[in-house]
């Protein structure tokens, strides 16, 4: 615990009452915050003051508030998830703010994920493109016993480390061109590494590829953006393998 | 017959990307092969001459300047495709925005050094492809040289150069889908040398430029020159 | 009610497939015919959604997050049991159908139990197969783990996020079966009642939570796959969103609703550091296999650790369970760090917490094999007080984390309610009164992947439906009492907030009726309870209207129903005058402070039936017997 000295700070939060209507920034001040107090509870606290005084709250998204559910994410600052690196927004505390600081709150602005109001934003996208092909098509019933298909280690680790992607969509706020890669580039990652996603590695990338470019995503230009922000420190190494996929599934498979 | 896969090469973000960094690989590959060209001008007015008339009189020239054309036609539609997209879904209104350390000056400014690449291109076409060559190559190309406005224009275009083949280079790699713990750091480390090499045009004009100074300095002027 | 757990007869062993032959089957080609609703995409609800979309039927999931893949399963992070055996340690179905039974202190249903253990296997040829990341050995072939004080591994993971990676499973062959156009996923959208239309659970009133319009939809079956409640004491490792409205619609509409005092109390959590505290975040409980439980000989010592002698400290773990030391069950090792600080003798600047203490694991292993083994842990704990493990002990408290009770169900999977399902920790059946590490993603996989699949195919085949459309009166009826709800709440317009009236609750719920509950503590909760509840309705304020994104009015929802929810809750610790397992009435131990069972009082599952708001719930006795397992008593010593 580092100090029981309470502090003040004032927040400037983007509202927008609806997907269609205008938004804008309003400042707020926020007093008696606590430095062991998370950056979302600060949150909690201005929302029950505005409650109180009849005022609308902020909508703003969270859920476990652990760093694995991937439900919140807003722009602090202009950082991705908030200053401290390679976590969840949720997993920010106050004590990294000082007495009289303003701080800016933003949602992701990407044109993929529409506002719906305050900082809540729609990334059912995401969703769209695991529909495409983010799967191996075993039925239930089906599958050999698990331990006649053996996986290389490292293999697996790496898989893993492609699995760990919460879903959250920071890569794509903090694209410059508001690209999907990491989040699509990840999930191909991971079923390419693995044997049991083989048979259908090719349609997949073509499949998932194909998704992505439909849900209103930009390119890629390698600016790494995306890495630099991902809570769980998934690499671009899965981009470059998902553009191999891809290429190589374009020019070899029969489609 | 099946050409869809042709299709997703030019429809596909991921395809188009591709097409981008193979065009963006062999034109940098070209400049590399024009640099040893260049340097050719430290062998001589013969050396230099004989070379170039070797490419001139070779049947195969031609295609490869259509090629060339080509590969450049394909860059920059390419690269302006995906910049529009880009520019279309880029995140927007952030009102602090700030970068997190992946973007670098030359991810960030390559549609800029593209731009200035264009210009110096055209202006390199336009002084020395599309004149008259009668008083010889050697001599058309060291008389330029010697043009401060010219040698200005050629480091400007060289600096755009490197800065774009900074990140081009590494970046086309990792389009293609090469990203190995082994060898991309090569691979960015190689990458930056082309892009340094790149400077190497704007020193040789310098090189002629100073020259000038040189045999000023003959004339009488006490100018000290460290070859 | 009537409770017939429809256990098949025959010997346990074969129970499930004799049962399995018994359903009637749906013709492939009439179950697209078959409209089945299922509320929730955790591991229960993705993978009957993604089961039952393969089969062929109509299946819409509701989620009330803006994506399937969000559902509180993701946070689970130890693993998944299976009785493979592949360490050969001397695992097998039984030996894990024991453990089981043995761990929920006999309060489980061993046919159940039997067939959770049976289908432990096949939900890791299958997880492997989807795509599961699961830790390997150097082989290539499956990696297991001990855990929470099993004496064998027989534990398989995926670093610390196996939830996230089963879940994330589950959805992606749930996400498969959206593309074969089996199952649409309704997301944003929370069940807010269920419509039984002739004794038959037929369709569900739902509510937009974008544009707060109340929707209805019409099925031939319910799956209630909705998690569990633990959010009643307000603070717990829980998900914001985890509730238990949806269970307790179905218990208003005739559901009954079993051992809702059945909650687990998880012993390695960061303690709370003050007022504002929204949620606890719990630390894997290994944990414990290196670090060691203390707190200081004397009252109040305000030394910092490392100051204090190691003749001043007291490992009170290791002293009243020699045997199993720090490594004893969750409910065990919850209740001795309870019991210190009621003393008195707990750390840390609320004096709410107990020391876990790696000084000598970390001399004995060296530091850097401490952060290789529990690095991300250290990491946060860090990031959550700012405080290093490594330098100085950490500091836990216990706090809830799971309900083993929910609504009842049959060996199907059915409440009382015909057609209406309840899976995973929605229901009741299988910890009995305490839950072993690692069994929670198994069960809800089991349920939903192997389970229901074929029990819900047999309520259809073998029922008579008539048909329902949403135009039918009952979901009008139904709309209109949950708009009527909603208007009431709007209208008070009052003074406290949702979150601040729930916490009040959860003071309540945490000091009165959670580690210990005596009869006297138990009276005071009910009738400190129905105050806030009198409180709530008259002076709950909530901003905004009801025909939009509101998420005070959401929450206000969830509060209203706990608040009602508790005293159930309450009035079954009450009834249940013995010890065992999460339950822990301090009139019944023995002389050394130990829970004391009372098997022929109380071996059985409290069963509660809604009887009106204004009359109390009836309860009802399903008497379990243990055939194949020998009652004993738990003891760690």
């Amino acid at each position: 615990m580092t100090s029981s000295k309470h502090f003040s700070v004032t927040v400037r939060v983007w509202r927008q009452a609806g997907p269609a209507e205008p938004g804008k920034m309003v400042s707020y001040r926020v007093k008696d915050i606590s430095p062991d107090m998370s950056f979302l509870e600060m949150l909690d606290i201005l929302n029950d003051e505005l409650i109180k005084k009849g005022e609308t709250p902020i909508a703003f998204e969270s859920d476990c508030r652990e760093g694995i559910c991937g439900s919140c994410g807003l722009v602090v600052n202009g950082d991705v998830h908030g200053p401290d690196e390679h976590s969840t927004v949720c997993q920010l505390h106050m004590r990294r703010f000082r007495d009289g600081d303003v701080i800016t709150v933003e949602p992701w602005r990407v044109k993929a994920f529409p506002v719906l109001k305050d900082l809540v934003v729609d990334r059912s996208a995401l969703d769209r493109m695991i529909a495409a092909g983010g799967f191996i098509s075993v039925n239930t019933g089906a599958a050999p016993e698990a331990n006649s298909i053996p996986v290389e280690k490292d293999k697996a680790e790496e898989a893993m480390d492609a699995a760990a992607c919460i879903g959250c969509g920071a890569c794509v706020a903090a694209c410059p061109n508001g690209a999907a890669m990491l989040f699509t580039g990840a999930k191909i990652s991971q079923l390419a590494l693995l044997p049991q996603g083989g048979p259908e590695r090719s349609a997949r990338a073509l499949n998932m590829v194909a998704a992505m470019d439909k849900q209103g995503f930009g390119n890629c230009t390698n600016e790494y953006e995306c890495e630099a922000v991902c809570p769980k420190e998934v690499k671009v190494a899965n981009i470059a393998r998902m553009n191999r996929e891809f290429l190589l599934a374009n020019l070899l498979s029969k489609k | 017959m099946n050409l869809t896969f042709i299709k997703r090469f030019i429809t596909t973000s991921i395809g188009r990307k591709a097409l981008m960094a193979v065009s963006g690989l062999a034109l940098g590959g070209f400049m590399l092969v024009h640099l040893a060209e260049n340097l050719l001008l430290f062998k001589g007015e013969a050396a230099y001459n004989a070379w170039v008339d070797l490419l001139l009189s070779n049947p195969v020239t031609p295609f490869l300047e259509v090629g060339l054309l080509a590969l450049f036609i394909a860059h920059i539609i390419t690269g302006v495709w995906v910049r529009v997209e880009d520019f279309i879904n880029a995140p927007r209104g952030y009102e602090a925005r700030k970068w997190q350390g992946g973007r670098t000056i030359g991810s960030a400014t390559m549609l800029y050094t593209a731009a200035a690449i264009l210009g110096y291109l055209a202006y390199h076409l336009l002084t020395f492809r599309f004149v008259d060559h009668s008083m010889g190559f050697y001599q058309m190309v060291t008389a330029a040289f010697r043009s401060p406005v010219f040698v200005t224009v050629y480091i400007a275009g060289a600096v755009a150069l490197a800065l774009h083949l900074s990140h081009g280079m590494q970046s086309a790699f990792q389009t293609l889908g090469v990203n190995h713990p082994k060898y991309t750091p090569l691979i960015k480390t190689g990458g930056l040398l082309v892009a340094v090499a790149m400077t190497g045009f704007a020193l040789i004009s310098l090189y002629y430029l100073l020259n000038i100074d040189l045999k000023a300095a003959e004339a009488g002027y006490q100018v000290v020159v460290i070859r | 009610m009537k409770l017939d757990a429809q256990i098949p007869a025959g010997p346990i062993e074969k129970k499930w497939d004799a049962h399995k032959f018994d359903l009637k089957l749906v013709n492939p080609n009439n179950r697209r015919k078959y409209d089945v609703l299922v509320v929730g995409s955790g591991l229960a609800g993705a993978s009957a959604a993604a089961s039952l979309g393969e089969l062929g039927y109509n299946v819409k999931v509701f989620t009330l997050q803006d994506s399937p893949r969000r559902a509180h399963s993701i946070a689970a992070q130890g693993g998944i049991n299976a009785a493979k055996n592949y360490p050969n340690d001397g695992d097998s179905v039984w030996r894990l159908f024991h453990d089981t039974v043995k761990g929920g202190d006999y309060r489980a249903r061993e046919a159940n139990v039997y067939r959770l253990a049976q289908i432990s296997n096949q939900i890791i040829d299958h997880c492997a197969a989807i795509g599961v990341p699961f830790a390997r050995e150097y082989s290539g072939l499956l990696s297991n783990r001990s855990f929470g004080g099993a004496q064998l591994s027989r534990t398989f993971y995926a670093r610390g996020q196996t939830g996230q990676q089963l879940l994330l499973g589950a959805y992606s062959a749930m996400m498969r079966q959206v593309a074969a156009g089996t199952v649409t996923v309704m997301p944003r959208r929370e069940m807010v009642d269920v419509v039984v239309k002739n004794g038959r659970a037929r369709g569900l009133t739902v509510r937009n939570l974008v544009t707060g319009d109340l929707e209805a939809y019409s099925g031939h079956a319910v799956l209630l796959c909705t998690g569990g409640y633990a959010n009643v004491f307000y603070l717990s490792t829980n998900a914001a969103s985890c509730n238990v409205s949806a269970a307790w619609t179905a218990y208003k509409k005739g559901a009954g609703f079993a051992n809702p005092c059945f909650t687990q109390i998880h012993p390695t959590c960061i303690p709370r550091s003050g007022e504002h505290q929204s949620k606890l975040t719990l630390m894997s409980e290994s944990l414990r296999n290196d670090g060691r439980v203390w707190v200081p000989k004397t009252k109040g010592d305000k030394r910092k650790p490392g100051d204090i002698p190691e003749a001043e400290r007291d490992y009170f773990l290791e002293r009243r369970y020699p045997a199993f030391g720090n490594l004893v069950p969750r409910d065990i090792a919850s209740r001795a760090a309870k019991t210190v600080v009621d003393a008195g003798y707990g750390v840390g600047p609320t004096g709410q917490s107990v020391y876990l203490d790696f000084r000598d694991a970390i001399k004995r292993k060296g530091i850097e094999n401490i952060r290789g083994e529990y690095g991300n842990l250290f990491d946060m704990y860090y990031q959550i007080t700012d405080e290093s493990g490594y330098k100085a002990p950490m500091r836990i408290y216990p706090a809830p984390h799971y309900t083993m009770g929910g609504l009842w169900v049959d060996y199907n999977l059915m409440t009382t309610i015909p057609g209406l399902f309840a899976l995973g920790e929605a229901n009741f059946s299988d910890h009995g009164a305490n839950r072993l590490g690692a069994s929670a993603l198994m069960q809800g996989l089991a349920d939903g992947f192997f389970i229901a699949p074929s029990t819900v195919g047999g309520y259809l085949a073998s029922a008579k439906f008539e048909a329902a459309t949403t135009l039918d009166h009952e979901f009008a009826d139904s709309a209109k009492e949950v708009q009527g709800k909603m208007n009431r709440l709007l209208a008070i317009k009052g003074k406290k907030t949702p979150s601040e009236l729930h916490r009040q609750l959860g003071n309540v719920m945490w000091n009165d009726v959670g580690m210990g509950r005596t009869a006297e503590s138990l009276k005071k909760a009910l009738k400190k309870i129905p105050e806030i509840r009198e409180e709530f309705w008259q002076n709950v304020a909530i901003a905004g209207a009801d025909k939009d994104l509101n998420q005070t009015l959401e929450k206000a929802m969830k509060v209203a129903d706990f608040l009602e929810f508790s005293e159930l809750f309450v009035r079954d610790a009450l009834e249940r005058k013995e010890s065992c397992g999460g339950h822990f009435r301090e009139e019944s131990c023995t002389a050394e402070g130990e829970a004391r069972r009372d098997d022929a009082n109380f071996s059985h599952a409290a069963v509660w039936e809604y009887q009106g708001d204004s009359k109390e719930a009836l309860l009802h006795k399903e008497p379990l017997t243990f055939e194949h397992i020998k009652m004993a008593e738990r003891s760690y010593k």
